[in-house]
């Protein structure tokens, strides 16, 4: 299986390119348990540290199974970093998608143009064509996958499915060959219907937001301590299958059109409109209440956090924002700060 | 070691006046009840003058703050809203001292008509005014989204990048006008147009003058002397500043004379510096060393450093429009690594520049993020001393003096002992 791989600090990369070029796209996660000694030869200390847990995976070597790797326009720290990647990781393509701060027409025209650029370097780098047809099959393909995700997902609301087995499934959906990906959410979805509760005990509904939140085992330690993530707008998570793509229609402007129309991320303008998302969620899946985990240096997250507070403080609606390491060592440094949460709710 | 002080250009006392009549303008405007507008560097300040706007430029209220021993108050203030220690100290100063109401010596910047500002240099800025606009309770606020020019992006990508920046032009002076009532007079935009091509100019030949041996000025004149650059792009009186501080400094150049008694190294340095502690950069002259060249101030000098296209004063006068859609496309501060080391392999062989000072700031994450491997590259290819020295623009608390001290003495030896060959 090749694959190209997506550094992507928001969920803003066209995975219907590459699959129509033939490749599996292929989310780059980080790795909490790994140490940073490549990585900080380039990257000074007080950057992100979800960034650099990725660069130093790329730097140490990336899959060989993995042919190139886009980066879309995502803050400052993975923006900046994607020249560093250019310099020091071996790999044969490598494109910085820049998906604009906007969404206004003259932004969509422009994406479109970053998009058609970035089929024209896959092509050219790959001796390929990517034909539409191609890419109007993977839209299809990819809208039943995020269909049954937003199915499944209500699974968590009613306890049927845990909040950290959830968050795997997204996970699996963003790493993996897609038909197969479809083959195990159906299965899922026939399971869950014949499933009950997993828990009888009072579980406080949490609706999880901030930064990537790529490892599963936070969600388990959440769960731990009492919580069920009920309801999320996480990139490896709701806005990854919240929207679909329009099928029938040119399909570089049906891929451009969904990704800035979908539900905002933090490190896009104005990032204050996220509210209006989480505050729907949090109604719409009656949530005792919010957390926002921002990964230490995480810009945009800063910016956003306090205004937060304030809206969900107008709601009264109970809300936590933690700054947050990248390594397992945190969740049991934090563990008063959650369980001082669970009571408060 | 006994203190050594550089001399000051005569002319750059009358920075203090050029930058007092640009407050007072402010003040006038709001008397006058004419619009007004923030606008972060990066921005075509050019375009709202050329449309009877004042502009305000938060980030050179934020330095005030800093010389003034105020900008720690106001960042801790901005910490008790909520916001991180780890985040923009421009930003935090702002904030508190928007929220202090403090009086434009100490950094206060009042309410403006609109907002603008861009990602050019950072996403943050507009997070910034974000953030200002809603406290204000509500300002319009537009944003100029600029592509992110990377190590390989293509001269295709360049074209289509422009006409993005452009269109946005095109909407901003639509906007500007909802908001105002004030239209675009193409007459007057080229008349900013050229004014500002003339500062850049001059700017640019004040430079030049810095490659002579020994340097006829110091950061004493360019830390400081770079607002009017910043603030007034458009406006004749600081062109007749930037000339008097050019001819002061040719008559020392023609005369043999350095701003240095004894210059003996001659530095680079590239960040913002510290602005609550400007004097400590006086300290290296200890050691007879004087920056020539410093990439952030240079910067703002932007119709001479631009990496991808030539930009004459023709070009300038025929479609001012396009020209500053194009210029947004780059800054020298956050230029992708590979300009940035052809850009400092040039500047360190023309400037004669013995070592180079990199100014880890933690508040500017797009400026700092190459840094290790500039340093590496240009010490792997040409064989030019860095130093990476870790503080903060304008948070205090971020500036460990006794060890960026023993960093400077340690590469003063470094420089040296390469220098005896």
């Amino acid at each position: 299986m090749v694959k190209i791989a997506y550094f992507d600090a928001d969920v803003v990369s066209p995975e219907e390119i590459f699959m129509a070029a033939g490749f599996t796209p292929f989310r780059l996660l980080g790795n909490p348990a790994i140490e940073h000694d490549k990585v900080n030869e380039h990257v000074p200390p007080t950057h992100c540290v979800w960034a650099k847990n990725i660069l130093e995976q790329a730097i140490r070597g990336l899959n060989p199974e993995i042919k190139g790797v886009v980066t879309s326009h995502g803050c400052d720290c993975t923006n900046r970093e994607f020249d560093i990647w250019v310099e020091s990781v071996e790999i044969d393509f490598l494109f910085y998608l820049n998906v604009p701060l906007k969404r206004d027409k003259i932004a969509l025209n422009f994406f479109l143009n970053d998009l058609k650029e970035l089929v024209y370097q896959i092509e050219d780098r790959f001796k390929i064509k990517i034909q539409p047809e191609k890419i109007k099959e993977a839209i299809k393909l990819n809208n039943q996958i995020r269909k049954l995700l937003k199915e499944i997902s209500e699974y968590r609301t009613k306890m049927i499915l845990k909040g950290s087995e959830f968050h795997e499934l997204v996970k699996l959906s963003q790493t993996n060959d897609k038909k197969k990906v479809l083959d195990i959410l159906k299965k899922k979805l026939m399971e869950l219907k014949n499933k009950t509760r997993f828990t009888e005990k009072k579980m406080k509904r949490i609706l999880l937001t901030g930064s990537i939140i790529d490892d599963t085992e936070f969600l388990i330690f959440l769960e731990d301590k009492g919580f069920q993530v009920v309801a999320d707008d996480l990139c490896i998570g709701s806005r990854y299958f919240w929207n679909t793509i329009e099928e029938d229609k040119d399909p570089i402007v049906a891929i451009a059109e969904y990704h800035l129309s979908k539900p905002l991320y933090s490190t896009k303008m104005p990032s204050y409109d996220r509210f209006e998302f989480l505050k729907f969620l949090a109604e719409k899946y009656e949530v005792d209440g919010i957390m926002n985990i921002a990964m230490k240096f995480c810009e945009p997250m800063l910016y956003d956090h306090p205004y937060m507070n304030k809206k969900f403080k107008e709601l009264k609606i109970p809300y936590i924002f933690i700054e947050m390491s990248y390594n397992r060592e945190q969740y049991k440094q934090l563990s008063t700060r959650f369980e001082a949460f669970a009571e408060m709710i | 070691m006994p203190e050594k002080k550089s001399k000051m250009l005569k002319a750059t006392q009358g920075l203090k006046n050029a930058m007092g009549r640009h407050y007072l303008a402010i003040e006038q405007a709001y008397r006058d009840g004419k619009p007004t507008a923030w606008a972060t560097s990066g921005c075509p300040v050019e375009l709202l003058y050329a449309m009877d706007v004042q502009p305000m430029l938060p980030e050179n209220s934020a330095t005030i703050s800093a010389a003034q021993k105020y900008s720690q108050k106001f960042i801790e203030l901005a910490e008790e809203e909520g916001f991180s220690y780890d985040m923009c100290s421009y930003f935090k100063t702002n904030l508190g001292a928007v929220m202090e109401d403090v009086d434009v010596y100490k950094g206060g910047i009042r309410k403006p008509t609109f907002m603008l500002s861009s990602d050019v240099i950072c996403d943050t800025h507009s997070h910034w005014f974000q953030v200002q606009a809603e406290r204000f309770g509500g300002v319009p606020h537009y944003i100029i989204d600029v592509p992110h020019v990377v190590s390989n992006t293509s001269k295709r990508q360049l074209d289509y990048f422009k006409k993005y920046v452009q269109e946005q032009m095109w909407e901003l002076l639509d906007f500007i006008e909802t908001h105002t009532g004030n239209k675009i007079d193409m007459e007057k935009a080229r008349e900013v147009a050229a004014n500002s091509y003339e500062l850049s100019e001059v700017w640019r030949d004040i430079y030049e003058l810095r490659k002579n041996i020994p340097s006829p000025i110091s950061t004493k004149d360019t830390f400081g002397g770079l607002f009017p650059l910043f603030t007034m792009p458009g406006l004749r009186s600081p062109i007749n500043l930037y000339k008097r501080m050019y001819r002061e400094a040719k008559t020392r150049v023609d005369a043999g004379q350095g701003a240095l008694e004894n210059e003996e190294f001659r530095l680079m340095f590239e960040g913002i510096p510290f602005w609550y502690q400007l004097k400590y950069f006086a300290m290296l002259e200890r050691f007879n060393a004087i920056i020539v060249y410093e990439p952030y101030t240079f910067a703002f000098s932007k119709f001479f450093s631009n990496p991808f296209e030539e930009f004459s004063k023709e070009r300038l006068l025929k479609d001012p429009i396009e020209c500053m859609s194009a210029l947004m496309l780059s800054f020298w501060y956050i230029f992708d690594l590979e300009t940035r080391i052809k850009w400092f392999k040039e500047t360190v062989k023309d400037w004669k520049i013995d070592g180079v000072i990199l100014h880890n700031n933690v508040s500017c994450r797009p400026n700092t993020t190459t840094f290790y491997d500039l340093k590496r590259r240009l010490g792997e290819e040409a064989d030019i001393p860095c130093l990476i020295i870790d503080s903060d623009q304008n948070d205090p608390r971020k500036f460990n003096e006794v060890q960026v001290t023993n960093q400077i003495e340690s590469f003063i030896e470094i420089l040296r002992k390469s220098k005896r060959g």
